[in-house]
């Protein structure tokens, strides 16, 4: 079974509050500590972006396109590990290139275990490549 | 019963020579004919003993119009013969080409126009070919009056259609060389018509007004009795331009180059663009019309595409979340309680969230069935035999490419109804999409009925039967459910959306089996007698 650490932040992104509750028990079932935006501009704006360590975002975000999230929260942490949900798949039809950084995605409904054994691997894989 | 085949000429209600003439079009037909009586009258009233000037190039100018005017009828009537196949449009557009072929030896005959003596030599020629020429024309037109009705079964295949233009092109042109070399070699035989290169004999009324008057009178009577269409009737203006133009030959005096056969030629070169510019006015109405019914039909293909796309997707949409928050969290509530020390707090309150997001994914389906239910700014009172014509047009093209006969059967009695006009209207498309589907899977004979009649004194009832594959036994209990379908690209929303919109508007939607094969979808609605009984 997946488990986080304690310190690893995670920030998920979703317009859906009952989606957003959902996966903060579903991560606080592995112990990761979280942080919950309903919004990509709510997410900017809260100063947190340097301080995460994994960011899942809803593509379909309102306010802000999932993608220019992606885009500015690329430019920002360049190296850090995005996961995308979506209740379209099409949509990742047009996801840009990130270079070798490309997010994974889930389609909505997902399996949990999936989700925290990507988010564990991507922190595994986001701390290798610091140290 | 209506009965309409729609696998029978569909076409043929867009042709020119089917189409029946409006009542603006007779008005019109009658003026003509009237303007053409008034006109010449008036110019041999005053004049009509005066004799002018030959000029030849009048004569060139006349012919060669002619002779265009007749030759492009000709083309169109054989293109109108290609759509619809019918020996009588065949036989009238052979006449036209007859007239066209005959007109070039005139020219050729007529002294002055290209020659002293005109090119084919002889006093009589040209007289004699335009005899012909007027009576060959009144054959075709009883011709084709007589062939007109004949039986649909009788007509020309496709394949057979180019052939059969071939060869009245190549009988038509024989007869005209025929006419022609009997005019220029058969003076002996034919009556002498020309005193001299510009009058006529004095019996000119007997030996040529009296065969065209009598052959135009008969091909007029025959054409009245079997009246039908547009061409029908602008042929019949032709045939009394012909017997208009009989009497200013000989009247007060006969001969060419009077002010009255000046004047016959004008009206006579009107006679024989008559049917061509009703021919290309029609076509182009028709073709605008076409257009803009193409478009229409296209419009409401899209709206109704994505009425049901988006309605589809939004429930989609809708449904998935509260099902991702179910599915999470359930997941969370089982890892709090795999853990070596089962967090019990957590998994409790784990299930109250799938409970709370169980009944928000109820709530998303009531409110779609209650956006049926309160959309009452758009009731009307209507009647359902329209809606039910327009679904049944809304789907012909379909109907046609599966080679479904419809038999619709709509009571003459029905009450109007009151409801949500276009809900209604993709209530009865998606069950006739849905029989379309179900028969086009069978390789047997094809019957969609749709049915309307009173219900219980206060109902109305409409009965959709189609001899498809009718419902599975297994199937009986869940066709209405929610992403149920049997269609492999199917998302099963259909039948779902449409029982939701019927009882939304009080009513009811059910199904049974069709004898021997098929099935039978019904829908009821509550009447409005007040509505129906104030028409």
């Amino acid at each position: 079974m997946a488990e986080g650490s304690s310190w690893s932040i995670v920030a998920v992104v979703d317009d859906d509050q009952s989606v957003l509750r959902s996966l903060e028990y579903l991560l606080e079932s592995a112990d990761y500590a979280v942080r919950l935006f309903t919004s990509g501009k709510e997410l900017l704006d809260s100063g947190c972006l340097p301080r995460i360590d994994c960011l899942i975002s809803d593509i379909d975000v309102p306010g802000m396109e999932g993608f220019d999230l992606l885009r500015q929260v690329h430019a920002a942490r360049p190296g850090l590990p995005i996961i995308l949900i979506t209740g379209y798949p099409d949509t990742l039809k047009r996801l840009p290139s990130f270079g070798g950084n490309s997010p994974r995605f889930f389609t909505k409904p997902f399996q949990g275990p999936e989700l925290l054994a990507a988010i564990s691997e991507a922190l595994s894989r986001a701390s290798a490549t610091r140290s | 019963m209506l009965k309409a085949d729609a696998t029978v000429s569909e076409e043929e209600r867009f042709v020119l020579s089917n189409l029946p003439p409006s009542p603006g079009q007779k008005r019109l037909a009658i003026g003509i004919v009237l303007g053409l009586c008034i006109a010449l009258y008036l110019v041999i009233g005053p004049f009509g003993g005066k004799q002018l000037p030959e000029v030849q190039s009048f004569v060139a100018f006349y012919t060669t119009a002619m002779f265009v005017t007749d030759s492009i009828t000709a083309i169109l009537l054989f293109t109108q013969f290609s759509i619809l196949r019918s020996r009588a449009i065949l036989v009238i557009a052979s006449g036209y080409l007859f007239t066209a072929l005959l007109i070039v030896p005139y020219a050729l005959a007529f002294p002055g126009v290209f020659a002293p003596n005109g090119v084919i030599d002889g006093l009589q020629t040209s007289a004699h070919l335009y005899l012909l020429w007027h009576c060959g024309f009144p054959l075709f037109v009883i011709g084709y009056a007589l062939s007109k009705d004949e039986d649909e079964s009788r007509r020309l295949s496709q394949g057979k259609v180019s052939a059969a233009i071939l060869r009245s092109v190549v009988f038509t042109v024989f007869g005209a060389l025929a006419v022609t070399i009997l005019c220029m070699k058969g003076e002996a035989v034919l009556p002498r018509i020309m005193l001299d290169r510009a009058r006529f004999v004095a019996e000119w009324p007997l030996v040529v007004g009296a065969p065209i008057a009598a052959l135009c009178a008969t091909a007029l009577v025959v054409l009245w009795l079997r009246r039908r269409s547009i061409l029908d009737l602008f042929l019949m203006v032709v045939l009394c331009a012909y017997l208009i133009e009989i009497p200013p030959h000989y009247y007060p005096f006969p001969a060419r180059f009077s002010t009255g056969w000046y004047a016959v030629r004008i009206t006579s070169l009107i006679s024989s663009s008559i049917v061509l510019v009703v021919l290309l006015y029609e076509i182009t109405a028709l073709y605008g019309g076409l257009l803009r019914a193409v478009l229409r039909q296209r419009r409401e293909r899209e709206a109704r595409l994505m009425t049901g796309d988006a309605v589809a997707a939004s429930i989609a949409h809708e449904v998935r979340q509260p099902l991702t928050a179910m599915v999470t969290t359930a997941d969370a509530g089982l890892r709090f309680l795999d853990r070596s020390a089962p967090n019990l707090d957590k998994a409790k309150e784990a299930f109250r969230r799938i409970v709370a997001d169980g009944h928000r994914a109820g709530d998303v389906i009531g409110s779609i069935r209650a956006n049926f239910r309160t959309d009452v700014r758009d009731r009307t009172s209507f009647d359902l035999n329209e809606v039910i014509g327009e679904a049944l047009a809304l789907g012909r093209g379909d109907l046609l490419r599966h080679r479904i006969a419809v038999q619709a059967e709509p009571s003459s009695q029905l009450p109007k109804v009151i409801g949500n006009r276009s809900q209604l209207q993709q209530v009865l498309l998606n069950l006739i999409t849905n029989a379309i589907d179900a028969m086009a899977a069978k390789d047997e004979p094809r019957i969609l009925s749709v049915k309307s009649e009173v219900h219980e004194g206060d109902r109305v009832v409409v009965s959709i039967a189609d001899t498809g594959t009718g419902v599975r036994s297994q199937d009986t209990d869940r066709i209405f459910n929610p992403l149920f379908t049997s269609k492999p690209d199917g998302m099963g929303m259909g039948l779902s959306i449409c029982r939701a919109i019927i009882e939304a508007h009080e009513g009811q939607l059910w199904f049974a089996p069709n004898n021997p094969r098929g099935a039978v979808f019904h829908f009821t609605l509550r009447a409005n007698h007040a509505a129906s009984a104030a028409v």
